[in-house]
């Protein structure tokens, strides 16, 4: 899976630079050799017909291929010379398939070479693709290895939340996570530093602490949020927001300062209060002019709240306010006109009056009826814990920080507390370990236990940890029965916790995540800001939802004639008639949008700061909808003439120019007119019909002739290539459901999906159960003790 | 212990009536502080990165031996060019392709400490040992923290970062072993808290209680894993081992602060959220660095002031293009013109570190002066990607061991880890060979 990202793009003047596989050809040419191929990957035979090669591949290669790419021209580094012989496709069958690649998709010859008879490349294609199944057919069924998995952060803070109910964020505390093929849950890359153990066992401590309630609160102190303390973000006339760390969890009174008043039969408005996007709270505010007298007219409105420990955005915002739609924009902070919210502080810790959720979760009985409770109570967490059951050893060794906390004149419920703390930081929870079958033949292919496939399952579909349902259909073996399996993910997607399939799979299948460090230059987009990026995010996230809970066919990811909006994005797309923060599902009437490729988030993430790259969007559509990744620029692609660009040009004109040059052509004639298409978005996504002075044309030609004059006929020549599409996402979803990259020996698997999900229209939802089914999922094997790490081989794309 | 801290920290607080209480006097210094008692004073070094290359046009001046007039992106540090060296014609021969094709950006930064081209992957990443590390190795022990990991962006996201390399290569300078990257802290309260702890509040009985606790923890989980090792793989093996190795850190860490009980104060209050403004950022985190310094909390730090192929943009200065971008400038002037000015920018930064360090006294010499600070990149023109001739600057005298002032230019080609063995002498770690080193780097030092 090699793509390059996206800063990458849009610079011509590269040395040394040299896709692997490229590389191999040449190596292997160059110095005659064959490379010995991957133990593990297909032992693929010479086929049936060895004349298929010589008289249907041998001639086109010569005749149209190998004038360029020979030792002495070598056109991009590429030798193909030695590719004349059957055998070289088992022995480079990566570079092969980047070789069917080319031809299929019309981007070799390139123009301006004399092309051979369509019906000549179209019997190469059939049987290049028909030795390459056959070969995968031959694939030896093998389901790989994982290796031990670290939690990353949000499997961390999911994990606290759902066995402690305690709100912990690790993403505040923690080192970021490395990242593999662009997904951050992949186990080799993710390792532990001494930095991490540190917050490991900080975070342990403190978040046993909270869960137990042994936190004493300090006196309650105040923070104010307010306009002249440069605190406060005013969102619009009815919405503030602030920043906010609490310190302790507990109860926190807020209150919010209101002036103004509006007219005598002013209607009240309800207030609300969120929390990081979540609304806590509601309040019936009047807005007439009250009784009171003040110097100029103001009220305020005090309600108590819990707040968990930790870093928050509150917001107040005035609901549904249908008055403000009547105001000029010069009345809204007039006093005897309007009254809208100002500030906000908050006051508090205070204890609260409900039980802690986590201590209900923890003190399954009382301890002070003597040890029999307290043991229960300890291999009751540890089981949650450790995600399976908890050997009589184990508790107790837990048993033993409970008598050391009593040996300190601690009480019983601290001693709990201990031996929470010790749990948080065992390899038994921080690690996902998966045990041989056999120890003596570590190799040997077996199905996963019935813990370690709910850990698989609930760390796939929720980010964080199996239930009490799943643990308790592991205890009685039946989890891995057809019926069961099935009835749980279909349970496992309704649950809310699957939300985590759209921020974690998608939000780094489809870059969405980038959204937050993203920063478009404010001065060139007025109307960026966090509201409208939250929005954007939100878009996207409802959609992706909505296909997985729905069931919908892959297509609509390209060509869905409904979103998901509030009114601020609405506005941002001239779309009428959708009023309110909600988010609702909005039908669409104009092609304007339609699928994620018109998203603004989607349309921000594959831009600069200053402009959109067609270069960057075309490669955006390349790796993530076809996966088709292209190489980076090889090393000899001469200079740009700078003289040649300037902004008297325009970016299409600029980007054309280098379309002149052959080698530039062979990847940009796919991937600029790609993102041509898309040239009526700005860098932000918002819909245009010109560039500064130059009107936008997103028509385009692609390599194989087809043609398009809008970004939806674009949509439909991608649609067109739906298998490649389902394959792409397949293939994604795979690396981020097993944490690990894939391998040769998973193209059978790939496959077979691919014909079940053809079979029923392409359906997202049953790629996750065809993934859940998948051998690579719910099987596996470990590796020789002696074999050493690091010889895997990336699988290469077709 | 704690009774020989001589000035009350609230009344200094007050006296200075800011939140930033550098440089602060002698006898702030914990009493745990090596430092502060010996009359010879430890040599300590740091990185800064710098990603994306210079631009080399305004980074050499066009003479060599001692600087007179400094070349513009330089020339923020004209008070200090007295402190310095320039040294050119370093180069890094494993950040070069050397058949492995594409990823410049990738395999320089993980190359840059290591001396190793990395192994080109985006799953089982493999290096090696960065040099800093093995510093670390041999005299952590005689401070709190081995060593200290330090960034100012986070790392990516989503994507991928290079050409088939994994993220883990740009997002980390330091590595522990040739599988294990150590991540930097970007947060500056996290950096706080680890520095100066958590805890402030904490009665000493209760902050040993606390530590015999860990303690306890850490001997239980780490039964835990060794009862583990033995059924695993060598994959499993490796992450549990990563895992003991880590947990053997801390309870050594433990056991220092159980020795010392002390707590340092920090002379800073302590910092929330991360500052948008880079200068801010940069401010906050050397001010904390400088006290690590100076409390001979670490002596080995390494900072990487952004990614390789960051697209930041520095609004700061008027610039709303992505700094990654616009090096790749393919010669266009205005293009090279913001280059110039971030990494102008970028230096007048570096310089206010710099007056800080030079304005602490340690005895008869400042800390800067017993210092080591290496200011640098892992390409020379990021345009090109080219792996030579690599912008260097090292500043401070090494513990009064290096003539300063001057610009050195070494034969083309020089290995940088050349360097590296010199400046390991000066850390009292000395080695034989690094990377690929030929020889140590003559001419730095005084004779």
């Amino acid at each position: 899976m090699q793509r390059k990202r996206k800063d990458w793009l849009d610079h011509v003047e590269r040395p040394s630079l040299h896709q692997k596989i490229w590389t191999f050809i040449v190596v292997s040419a160059l110095s005659g050799a064959a490379f010995a191929n991957d133990s593990k990957s297909a032992a693929v035979k010479g086929g049936s017909s060895s004349s298929g090669f010589d008289s249907v591949v041998k001639p086109l290669m010569t005749r149209s291929c190998v004038p360029c790419h020979n030792a002495s021209v070598a056109s991009g580094s590429v030798n193909l010379v030695p590719f004349n012989k059957e055998t070289t496709l088992a022995e480079h069958r990566e570079a092969w398939d980047r070789i069917l690649l080319k031809i299929r998709s019309g981007e070799m010859p390139p123009p301006g070479s004399p092309r051979p008879p369509q019906d000549k490349v179209d019997a190469v294609v059939e049987y290049l693709t028909g030795e390459f199944e056959k070969a995968d057919r031959n694939i030896k069924p093998d389901p790989g290895r994982v290796t031990a998995r670290r939690m990353n952060r949000n499997e961390y803070s999911n994990t606290i939340r759902d066995i402690l109910g305690i709100d912990f964020r690790a993403n505040e505390d923690f080192p970021t996570d490395d990242s593999g093929e662009g997904f951050d849950n992949i186990a080799d890359v993710l390792s532990i530093s001494p930095l991490l153990m540190e917050k490991y066992v900080a975070a342990a401590e403190k978040i046993a602490a909270r869960a137990v309630g042994s936190i004493a609160l300090p006196k309650p102190v105040k923070a104010v949020y307010e306009p002249n303390a440069n605190n406060l973000q005013r969102i619009n006339v009815g919405t503030i927001e602030a920043d906010h760390r609490v310190d302790f969890d507990g109860d926190y009174d807020i209150l919010v300062g209101m002036p103004g008043e509006r007219g005598k039969d002013a209607k009240p408005v309800q207030l609300g209060f969120f929390v990081d996007g979540k609304l806590v709270h509601q309040v019936q505010v009047e807005t007439k002019p009250s009784d009171l007298v003040y110097f100029s007219p103001f009220s305020d409105v005090t309600f108590r709240v819990p707040l968990p420990e930790g870093e928050h955005k509150l917001r107040v915002e005035f609901l549904n306010d249908d008055f403000i739609q009547t105001l000029d924009e010069n009345e809204y902070y007039k006093s005897k006109v309007n009254k809208y919210p100002s500030t906000i502080s908050i006051t508090g810790p205070f204890p609260s009056k409900l039980e802690k959720a986590s201590r209900k979760k923890i003190f399954i009985c009382d301890p002070g009826t003597g040890n029999a409770c307290v043991e229960k109570i300890v291999a009751n967490l540890a089981r949650r814990a450790y995600r399976r059951p908890v050997t009589p050893d184990e508790t107790a060794s837990l048993m033993k920080l409970v008598a050391l906390a009593k040996s300190n004149g601690e009480d019983v419920e601290q001693g709990i507390q201990l031996a929470l703390q010790g749990m948080l930081v065992s390899p038994n929870f921080l690690f996902r370990i998966e045990r041989n079958a056999d120890p003596k033949n570590p190799e040997k292919i077996h199905r996963i236990n019935d813990f370690e496939l709910a850990s698989r399952l609930s760390y796939f579909i929720w980010s964080s940890t199996p239930d009490e349902e799943l643990l308790k259909l592991a205890e009685t073996g039946k989890l891995h029965e057809d019926q069961v399996l099935t009835a749980q993910v279909k349970r496992m997607l309704a649950d809310s916790r699957s939300v985590a399939l759209a921020d974690n799979f998608a939000g780094q299948w489809l870059e969405i995540r980038n959204l937050d460090s993203i920063k478009p230059d404010p001065d060139k987009f007025l109307s960026w800001g966090p509201e409208l990026r939250n929005a954007m995010k939100t878009e996207t996230k409802m959609f992706i939802m909505h296909m997985l809970r729905e069931n919908r066919p892959m297509s609509e990811f390209l060509n869905a004639r409904y979103t998901f909006l509030n009114d601020r994005l609405a506005g941002f797309y001239g779309i009428d008639g959708v009023t309110g923060s909600e988010f609702r599902k909005v039908d669409l009437a104009s092609d304007q949008r339609g699928g994620i490729l018109t998203h603004a988030s989607v349309l921000t993430v594959s831009s600069y700061p200053t402009r959109t790259s067609p270069t960057i969007r075309g490669q955006y559509i390349l790796n993530n909808i076809l996966g088709t990744p292209p190489p980076p620029p090889p090393p000899d692609v001469p200079a740009l003439d700078a003289s040649k660009v300037g902004s008297e040009v325009s970016l299409r004109k600029q980007l054309e120019e280098h379309r002149n040059n052959p080698v530039c052509a062979s990847c940009h004639a796919r991937m600029d007119v790609l993102g041509f298409a898309l040239e009526s978005y700005n860098g932000i996504g918002k819909w245009r019909t010109v560039d500064g002075k130059f009107p936008i044309d997103s028509s385009g030609v692609l390599p194989g002739g087809k043609k398009f004059e809008t970004a939806n006929e674009m949509k439909a020549v991608l649609l067109d290539q739906l298998p490649d599409f389902s394959r792409c996402v397949t293939e994604k979803m795979m690396v981020y459901a097993l944490g690990r990259g894939l391998q040769l020996y998973d193209r059978p698997t790939i496959n077979s999906i691919q014909v079940k999900l053809k079979e029923n229209n392409y359906q997202f939802q049953d790629l996750v159960f065809e993934i859940v089914r998948s051998l690579p999922f719910h099987s596996r094997r470990g590796e020789l003790l002696s074999s050493t790490n690091g010889n895997s081989k990336e699988i290469a794309h077709r | 212990m704690i009774t020989r801290k001589a000035l009350n920290r609230r009344t200094f607080l007050r006296g200075t009536g800011a939140a930033v209480a550098l440089p602060f006097l002698d006898s702030m210094v914990p009493a745990m502080a090596n430092a502060a008692t010996k009359t010879e004073r430890p040599v300590r070094m740091a990185f800064l990165y710098v990603p994306n290359g210079i631009d080399m046009r305004n980074w050499n001046p066009d003479y060599e031996g001692k600087l007179t007039h400094l070349p513009r992106i330089l020339k923020p540090l004209e008070n200090f060019k007295e402190h310095f060296n320039l040294v050119s014609n370093l180069t890094h021969n494993a950040g070069r392709a050397l058949l492995d094709g594409a990823g410049d950006h990738g395999r320089c930064c993980a190359a840059y400490l290591t001396g190793v081209q990395p192994k080109k992957t985006m799953v089982d990443i493999k290096a090696g040992i960065s040099f800093d590390q093995i510093v670390a190795n041999k005299i952590g022990s005689q401070t709190r923290f081995k060593s200290l990991e330090l960034a100012m962006e986070d790392a990516r996201q989503a994507g991928d970062c290079d050409s088939g390399y994994s993220c883990a290569y740009t997002n980390n300078l330091a590595w522990r072993s040739e599988t294990q990257p150590l991540p930097p802290i970007m947060n500056p309260r996290i950096l706080f808290e680890r520095l100066f702890g958590e805890d402030a509040t904490l009665s000493p009985e209760a902050r040993k209680r606390r530590n015999q606790y860990r303690l306890s923890v850490l001997d239980l989980v780490s039964a835990d894993a060794k009862k583990l090792t033995g059924e695993l793989g060598p994959s499993d093996k490796r992450k549990l081992d990563e895992y003991l190795s880590s947990i053997r850190d801390i309870e050594l860490q433990i056991e220092k602060a159980e020795k010392d009980n002390s707590q340092i104060d920090p002379g800073l209050d302590k910092p929330y959220g991360i500052p948008a403004d880079f200068a801010d950022h940069f401010r906050l985190m050397t001010d904390m660095m400088t006290v690590a310094f100076r409390a001979d909390l670490t002596r080995v730090m390494t900072f990487l002031m952004t990614r390789e192929g960051t697209s930041r943009a520095y609004r700061e200065i008027g610039i709303p293009d992505g700094h990654h971008p616009l090096t790749h400038h393919r010669n266009q002037e205005d293009l090279m013109e913001k280059v110039a000015q971030i990494n102008t920018y970028h230096v007048q930064q570096f310089a206010a570190w710099l007056e800080k360090l030079q304005s602490i006294q340690e005895g008869d010499s400042t800390l800067l002066d017993n210092s080591m600070i290496v200011y640098g990149a892992g390409l020379s023109d990021g345009n090109r990607h080219l792996h030579e001739d690599l912008p260097t600057l090292i500043a401070g005298k090494g513990g009064n061991r290096f003539k300063t002032g001057r610009r050195i230019v070494y034969r083309r080609e020089t290995p940088m880890c050349n360097m590296f063995l010199t400046m390991m002498d000066r850390m009292g770690a000395p080695a034989d060979d690094f990377g690929d080193s030929t020889g140590r780097l003559e001419g730095l030092d005084l004779t």
